[in-house]
């Protein structure tokens, strides 16, 4: 009886081990990307494809400006980082060897945020010059989720999901500040900061940071926090480790580059279920606030292609897939959103390309 | 309903440890429905720590929830299992089908497990499901670890719950690993997590199902006294449970939650991010190692000093946290010391518990127990939460460390008489 019994276990897993197994191929074979599923590893140079040397910026003022920003096409280049000239989106350039979560540049600068799929994945940010050339690579704590590079290319803020284990129980976002010069982090936990909430200092345990994004002194910073339930919009100076509120219900800020207002996601409806945000532009001198004319739900860090135009990333079809297109829309709540560039994500608008064949 | 000294109370026969198969070896004195226990309890949790693991990324990435919603039905998981546990153990002990009420519990679990595979993008079923998921969880404990008890020689029953645990924690450890390998096989195919979870859910319900025998205690088919819930509040007349429930709620009033201290360890020793997640795998392996050793020691010199014994090491633990010089080795030290006393004190309480309740109250007397001790904790965490906003990390786990030291003193004396 008893051996009956262990016989029959033993082909129950079996049969669980081998539907398990045959599922998972299944699924690997759905979701697997033409060759990109044999991208090299982190070792390799970020760096054009072709060999041909790259660089932005240099010398200033020549040519169109460019957008680089993580292609989302199921093809060769999905995840890769791609360069596009802004006057013809059409012609794209990969720039990356391997793949890039979430990216941001600045001032001779950038930051790719990477997901190393091994047995577990690794995260790590990489920090990169004007050649796309890698400069040095750091761990991070959690899925990537926003990052920015301060104007003069100095820091970086980088946000990741600090993701669940039962033995933690709980759940939150990360952000640190990473000096690029360096290549280490500056400051592991902004949750350091002192944020003050008029004259009550906000010091509740459940205090979240999250989109961070720089003024044009790079030290000045707008972020969202969360504390007891609520979101507000900081301002703070990282040299004295302050900030204070400004307003609430106001995530994920990007300051324009003329540093008068800020592009922001803001909660629509309460209540559980899936969240929505309704794209919205604050004025910082009157705080007078105007929703854009984008409709759809944006869960983005919106970024300025100048100061009148903002780009974010909706997916290609509604409910979410892995493809997304980049879109622009009037900062002043006007004019009707455009795609403008197709399969693009985390878009940011980079000095006119070189190209030294 | 006439509780009885818990020496003379009708036992279950001892497992037969002694004719176990050889293959289990130094395993055999725990008996080999233990084992199988802990074998079901290893496989269901590779398939609920699977799920665990990537549930935040899920539910942020495919469902849209926010953190903050995230963290409103992490609450309310937590709080749900509390409502099944004392009538899912009194069912247990009134038809003494441990086994029965167990296996709904797991079988619960895995359903769901293939709800969510079904539920696809949907946000109301999906947590629908996880909620009942959890009410699975709540279910099985408790007849569980009265399986445990009924299962091994009484000598031994520390050591039991030490062989269990460890089993345990080996699963919790292999889960994460399993969903984040299944995911880089095939990115973002949630659903293949929630099948290999669901396969590894049946495969646990399988082993109870058919490697774990009930024990329904000899007497039992004689006389079947009527279990009600008032009778398991009047366990409490029982000096030597009365006593435990009373220590285990006392030093859960002073215990911190797990996430606490690693918050405090990474604030205060300024970890690099990318350590952060390892800092739970730290304590998962010391508790696995140190589970079966800790058991063993508990039925030689004694469970009640091994138990106060770990509570002194979750002392040490805030006093390392608390340490005014914020050295990251003194820091990160704390995190064995925190496995060592989940290894000395969870299976150990239980083994303490089901020494000192009559058979035909097992499963309720040990769910009573433990609803105490998880509602205390909610309280003991609520109250942390607010002294750390309101004086700060150091001043708040300070404030526990004299407060762990006083509940230690009164546990010392409340359970020598005992020995």
């Amino acid at each position: 009886m008893r051996r009956w019994r262990a016989l029959a276990f033993a082909l129950l897993c079996t049969v669980c081990a081998a539907g398990a197994a045959v599922y998972v191929r299944h699924a690997a074979r759905r979701t697997a990307v033409p060759s990109a599923g044999s991208a090299p590893p982190a070792e390799h140079p970020l760096g054009p494809a072709d060999g041909s040397s790259l660089a932005v910026g240099e010398p200033a003022g020549q040519g169109a400006p460019a957008l680089l920003f993580r292609s989302t096409g199921v093809d060769a280049a999905y995840g890769k980082l791609v360069l596009t000239p802004l006057d013809d989106v059409d012609a794209r350039r990969v720039v990356s060897t391997f793949s890039c979560e979430r990216v941001d540049y600045a001032g001779g600068r950038g930051v790719c945020l990477n997901a190393d799929r091994g047995v577990a994945t690794r995260y790590s940010a990489i920090i990169f010059d004007r050649r796309f050339q890698p400069v040095a690579t750091l761990a991070l704590g959690g899925v990537p989720s926003r990052v920015r590079v301060s104007p003069d290319g100095r820091l970086a803020a980088v946000t990741v999901f600090v993701s669940g284990h039962s033995y933690t129980g709980s759940f939150s976002t990360l952000t640190s500040v990473i000096d690029l010069e360096r290549g280490a982090y500056l400051i592991p936990d902004l949750e350091q900061l002192a944020v003050w909430d008029g004259d009550q200092r906000l010091d509740a345990v459940d205090r979240n940071f999250w989109g961070v994004t720089f003024a044009s002194d790079s030290d000045r910073f707008f972020a969202t926090v969360s504390s007891g339930g609520r979101t507000h919009l900081i301002q703070g100076a990282l040299s004295d480790h302050t900030a204070h509120t400004l307003r609430g219900d106001v995530e994920c800020p990007s300051l324009s580059p003329d540093n008068t207002r800020v592009a922001f996601k803001r909660r629509v409806g309460e209540g559980i279920g899936p969240v929505r945000w309704r794209l919205s532009v604050l004025r910082l001198d009157t705080l007078e606030e105007v929703p854009l004319a984008e409709a759809h739900s944006i869960d983005d860090q919106a970024q300025w292609l100048d100061n009148d135009h903002v780009m974010y990333a909706l997916p290609v079809q509604e409910g979410g897939s892995a493809e997304t297109n980049t879109w622009v829309v009037d900062a002043d709540g006007r004019g009707e959103p455009r795609v403008l560039v197709g399969r693009a994500y985390s878009a940011v608008r980079v000095p006119p390309i070189r190209i030294n064949p | 309903m006439g509780h009885r000294s818990p020496n003379r109370s009708p036992r279950a026969t001892p497992a037969e440890g002694a004719t176990a198969a050889p293959a289990f070896g130094k395993l055999s004195r725990v008996g080999r429905n233990v084992v199988a226990l802990g074998l079901t309890s290893l496989l269901t949790d590779v398939s609920s720590e699977m799920v665990t693991a990537i549930l935040p990324l899920y539910l942020t990435f495919v469902l849209r929830f926010s953190p903050l919603q995230f963290g409103f039905f992490d609450g309310l998981y937590q709080g749900v299992t509390a409502l099944v546990r004392i009538g899912s153990a009194v069912r247990a002990d009134r038809r003494r089908q441990y086994k029965g009420v167990a296996a709904l519990g797991y079988g619960t679990s895995a359903l769901c497990k293939l709800g969510l595979l079904a539920a696809g993008t949907a946000w109301l079923p999906t947590t629908a499901i996880l909620v009942v998921d959890r009410l699975g969880k709540g279910v099985r404990t408790a007849p569980r670890d009265a399986l445990i008890a009924l299962s091994s020689v009484r000598a031994h029953v520390a050591e039991a719950f030490g062989v269990h645990r460890a089993m345990d924690t080996a699963g919790a450890l292999i889960g994460p690993l399993l969903a984040f390998a299944v995911l880089s096989t095939a990115p973002a195919a949630y659903d293949a997590v929630f099948a290999v979870s669901f396969a590894a859910g049946v495969a646990g319900l399988g082993a109870l199902l058919l490697l774990v025998e009930n024990r329904s205690g000899s007497a039992a088919s004689e006389r079947r006294p009527a279990v009600r819930l008032r009778g398991v509040i009047a366990l409490l007349q029982i000096p030597q449970f009365r006593r435990l429930v009373f220590v285990g709620g006392l030093l859960s009033l002073v215990t911190v939650s797990d996430a606490f201290v690693y918050l405090v360890c990474q604030r205060r020793a300024n970890l690099d991010p990318g350590v952060f997640p390892l800092l739970p795998v730290a304590v998962a392996l010391a508790y696995l190692l140190l589970a079966i050793p800790a058991g063993r020691l508990a039925d030689r010199i004694g469970r009640a000093r091994v138990l106060l014994g770990g509570y002194a090491a979750l002392a040490a633990v805030y006093a390392l946290l608390a340490w005014p010089v914020a050295d990251a080795p003194v820091i990160l030290s704390s995190l064995p010391l925190l496995g060592t006393y989940y290894a000395a004190t969870d299976g150990v309480l239980m083994a303490l518990a089901s020494r000192a309740l009559p058979a035909p109250l097992l499963t309720s007397g040990l769910a009573l127990l433990t609803t105490v001790t998880v509602l205390v904790r909610l309280v003991a965490s609520t109250t942390f939460g607010a002294v750390w906003s309101w004086r700060g990390p150091q001043q708040a786990v300070l404030l526990f460390l004299i407060g762990l030291v006083g509940a230690l003193s009164v546990s010392a004396v409340a359970l020598r008489e005992r020995r």
